[in-house]
C-alpha cells in the first residue's frame, strides 16, 4: 500500500485536525509526545505519513506533491493562491479577514484616496482592494504585530485576521469593512485526488461526518 | 549582485525557473521526446514548426491557456506585442487556419517545442518546459475522440510509464446542467470553482440557499461519485435531465468508452462525469493523465471545435499534449529508466596505429556502432583512461596497442 501523506499546519489547528482524525479511527502515537524530535510520524498499519509544517508552506507541500492532504486556514489559502483542490471546510477556527483601522479612517475607504495598507496578507489585500473595491493603495508587508502600523502611522489601514476584535479594541481599532469569513480547510494534491481516489474520498466522507 | 558586473563564477548561474540539461538526462529526455514522437507519427501526424514567439493576441485570454501575467513579454521595432509562446495550440489553430482553409477533410498535424510560462519566483516550477503533442482538425467523431485519447495511453506505454490513469470528461456536461438549473453567471461560476476544488461538500451546501429543481440537485451532489461505471450514472443522470447539451455528452461519452475498449485501453480510463477544465476553449471531451510521483497531470488535452473559428475558418479540432519534463520526473521518480550510461565504444590508439584505428572506427559506425577516436598521449597511463571512460559513461573502453583487433579494457564500474 502507498503512504497518505498528510501536511498540518503547526499550533492549534494541528491538534485539533489530529482530534478529528482521531474520532474516525486515524491515529499516530508517536505524534502525542510533545518531546519528540521526529519531524515525519508514521502509522504503517494504516499506511499514513504526517508531517508538521508552518502553515504557509502547506499548500506548498500538496501543491508540489509532497503531501496528498493538507489543513490550513482558508487565509494562507488564499494569499499562497497555489493549485490545489480544496475539498472541505472542517469549520475550525472560524474568523474573518477584515480592513481595520481607527474609525477615523473610514472615510478615507469611500472617497478612494490612495492610502497604506499593512499586512501580512500582501496576496489578499491587493485584490480587494484592487479587483473588488477599485481602489489604488499601496500595500506594506509586515510580519506580525499588524495592529502596530496605524497607531504609529505606518498606515492608514490594516488587511487582517479578526477573531472577536478585542485586540483591536484595546488599540483603539475597529473593523472597518469584511472581506471574506475563514476557516480551516482539507486540501489535496490534484494527482492524489486521482491516483488514491478511493481511499482520499471515504477518508474525506467520514471526516465530514464528525466535522 | 548587480547585473552589470556579473564576472567569473557569477557568470555560471541561469536564471530561476530555466536549467540546462546535459549528460545522461539530456539523452534520456531525447529519447523519450523521440518515442512519443513515433508513436504519433505512427498514427499518421506530421510534423509543423511554428516560431517561439508570437503576436500577444494569439494567445489571449479566450485562445489560450495562459493568464496575460504569466507570459513572457516584449516588443518589437513597430512597437507590437510580442510573447514567448506560452503553449502551441493557439499557433497551430492558426497555422491550419491559414495553410488548410479550404480543406474540409482531416489534418493530423504534431509537434514538440520548448513552452514558456512566467511564473512567479521560488515556487520550485520550471518556466521553460517542452511538450510534445498532436492536433487533429476536421474530424468531429467519437472515434477521433477514442483516437486522441488512445495516443496519449499508447505514448505514455511506450515511453516506460506503467501505473498512470487517464481521467475522461465532457465540457458539455457542466455547461449543459448549469443551463439547465437557470443559474446567474455568478452562481455559475461559483458553482464552477467549486467543483474545480472538488469541494463537494460545498457545492451541496452552496445548493441549499439556491432554488433548484430537486432532480437537477441530486446530479450536481452525486457529481463526485459519478465515476469508472459509466452505463449506470449515464443512467443516473439521463433520470434527471432533459438538456439536448447533457443528453448527447452522454452518448458521446458512452461511444468513446466503447471505442477504447476496442484499443484494449480500458484499464487505464476513468470517465469522471464531474471533470471541468479551467480553460474556456474546451467544447468537447476533455482529458488529463495522471500517474504516482508528481504533483500535476502528465497530459491533457481535448476538443476544442470553436478556436480556429476565431482564426476566421470554422474547423473541429481535438489536441492533446505531453509535458516531457513531467514524462522525465515520473519516469525518474517511479525507478523506470532503463540506461544508466551514456554509452558508446571509446578506441584508444597510439599515433603509430593512427591507420589501422580509423580504418576499425569507419568500419564499426558503418554498423550503426558508436565509435569514438582518442589519440593515446604518451604522459598519461592506461589507468587514466580507464577513468575517463568511466566518467564519460562510455559502455567500452579498447586499446589498439598493437597486433590487428583492439584489446578490450575492463572498466572499474562495468566489473562488478
Amino acid at each position: 500500500m502507498r503512504y497518505i501523506t498528510f501536511a498540518l499546519a503547526k499550533g492549534r489547528l494541528a491538534k485539533q485536525t489530529l482530534g478529528l482524525l482521531e474520532k474516525i479511527g486515524v491515529t499516530c502515537e508517536e505524534m502525542k509526545d510533545e518531546k519528540t524530535r521526529k519531524l515525519i510520524f508514521v502509522n504503517e498499519e494504516l499506511g499514513f505519513k504526517f508531517f508538521l509544517s508552518k502553515a504557509t508552506d502547506v499548500p506548498t507541500y500538496v501543491e508540489m506533491g509532497a503531501a496528498d492532504i493538507g489543513v490550513v486556514g482558508k487565509d494562507t489559502i488564499l494569499e499562497e493562491g497555489r493549485k490545489i483542490y480544496e475539498v472541505m471546510d472542517l469549520k475550525r477556527g472560524k474568523c474573518r479577514m477584515c480592513v481595520a483601522g481607527p474609525a477615523s479612517a473610514r472615510e478615507l475607504l469611500n472617497n478612494g484616496s490612495l492610502i497604506r495598507v499593512a499586512s501580512k496578507y500582501p496576496a489578499i489585500a491587493k485584490d480587494y482592494f484592487y479587483n473588488k473595491k477599485h481602489q489604488t493603495v499601496e500595500i506594506i508587508k509586515l510580519n506580525g504585530s499588524v495592529e502596530l502600523a496605524p497607531i504609529v502611522g505606518l498606515s492608514e489601514v490594516i488587511v487582517d485576521i479578526v477573531e472577536t476584535g478585542s485586540t483591536l479594541k484595546e488599540n483603539g481599532l475597529e473593523v472597518l469593512e469584511e472581506i471574506c469569513p475563514l476557516s480551516a480547510r482539507v486540501v489535496v494534491n490534484e494527482v492524489s485526488m486521482k491516483m488514491q481516489h478511493e481511499r482520499i474520498t471515504k477518508l474525506l466522507k467520514e471526516l465530514k461526518e464528525v466535522v | 549582485m548587480s547585473e552589470a558586473n556579473r564576472t567569473g563564477t557569477e557568470l555560471l548561474h541561469t536564471p530561476g525557473g530555466v536549467r540546462d540539461i546535459y549528460g545522461l538526462e539530456c539523452l534520456r529526455k531525447l529519447t523519450l521526446e523521440k518515442k512519443a514522437h513515433e508513436v504519433m507519427t505512427s498514427y499518421g501526424f506530421h510534423d509543423i514548426a511554428t516560431p517561439t514567439f508570437e503576436f500577444f493576441d494569439i494567445f489571449s485570454r479566450e485562445r489560450g491557456t495562459v493568464q496575460s501575467k504569466e507570459m513572457f513579454k516584449f516588443f518589437d521595432r513597430g512597437n507590437n506585442t510580442l510573447v514567448l509562446r506560452p503553449d502551441m495550440t493557439p499557433s497551430i489553430a492558426r497555422c491550419v487556419a491559414k495553410y488548410f482553409k479550404e480543406e474540409t477533410m482531416p489534418i493530423r498535424l504534431c509537434y514538440t517545442g520548448q513552452t514558456f510560462v512566467n511564473t512567479d519566483k521560488y515556487q520550485g516550477k520550471l518556466q521553460e518546459v517542452t511538450q510534445v503533442g498532436a492536433e487533429l482538425f476536421n474530424d468531429d467523431t467519437s472515434d477521433a475522440d477514442a483516437e486522441m485519447i488512445a495516443l496519449v495511453v499508447d505514448c505514455l506505454l511506450k515511453c516506460g510509464l506503467k501505473e498512470f490513469q487517464i481521467e475522461v470528461g465532457h465540457a458539455g456536461i457542466f455547461k449543459g446542467l448549469v443551463e439547465e438549473a437557470g443559474f446567474d453567471e455568478e452562481a455559475a461560476e461559483e458553482l464552477r470553482r467549486l467543483i474545480v476544488a472538488k469541494n463537494f461538500f460545498g457545492v451541496e451546501e452552496f445548493l441549499e440557499e439556491l432554488t433548484v429543481a430537486e432532480p437537477l440537485k441530486e446530479i450536481f451532489v452525486k457529481l463526485p461519485e459519478l465515476l469508472d461505471d459509466l452505463s449506470e450514472n449515464s443512467a443516473y443522470v439521463r433520470e434527471r435531465t432533459t438538456s439536448n447539451e447533457v443528453l448527447e455528452a452522454l452518448d458521446r461519452l458512452e461511444k468513446v468508452e466503447e471505442i477504447l475498449d476496442i484499443y484494449g485501453f480500458s484499464e487505464y480510463i476513468t470517465i469522471d462525469l464531474s471533470m471541468l477544465s479551467g480553460y474556456s476553449y474546451y467544447t468537447g471531451v476533455i482529458f488529463r493523465a495522471y500517474t504516482y510521483g508528481n504533483g500535476e497531470a502528465l497530459a491533457t488535452g481535448g476538443r476544442y471545435d470553436k478556436l480556429v473559428k476565431q482564426f476566421g475558418v470554422d474547423m473541429s479540432a481535438i489536441g492533446l499534449v505531453l509535458v516531457a519534463d513531467q514524462m522525465m520526473l515520473a519516469l525518474s521518480r517511479q525507478n523506470l529508466f532503463e540506461d544508466t550510461r551514456l554509452g558508446g565504444t571509446i578506441l584508444l590508439y597510439p599515433p603509430e596505429n593512427r591507420d589501422k584505428a580509423i580504418r576499425f572506427a569507419e568500419e564499426h559506425r558503418k554498423n550503426g556502432k558508436v565509435v569514438r577516436l582518442l589519440r593515446k598521449s604518451s604522459k598519461k597511463s592506461l589507468e587514466e583512461y580507464k577513468a575517463y571512460a568511466e566518467r564519460m559513461g562510455a559502455e567500452m573502453l579498447l586499446y589498439y596497442e598493437k597486433g590487428d583487433e583492439p584489446e578490450v579494457c575492463q572498466l572499474p564500474e562495468l566489473r562488478r
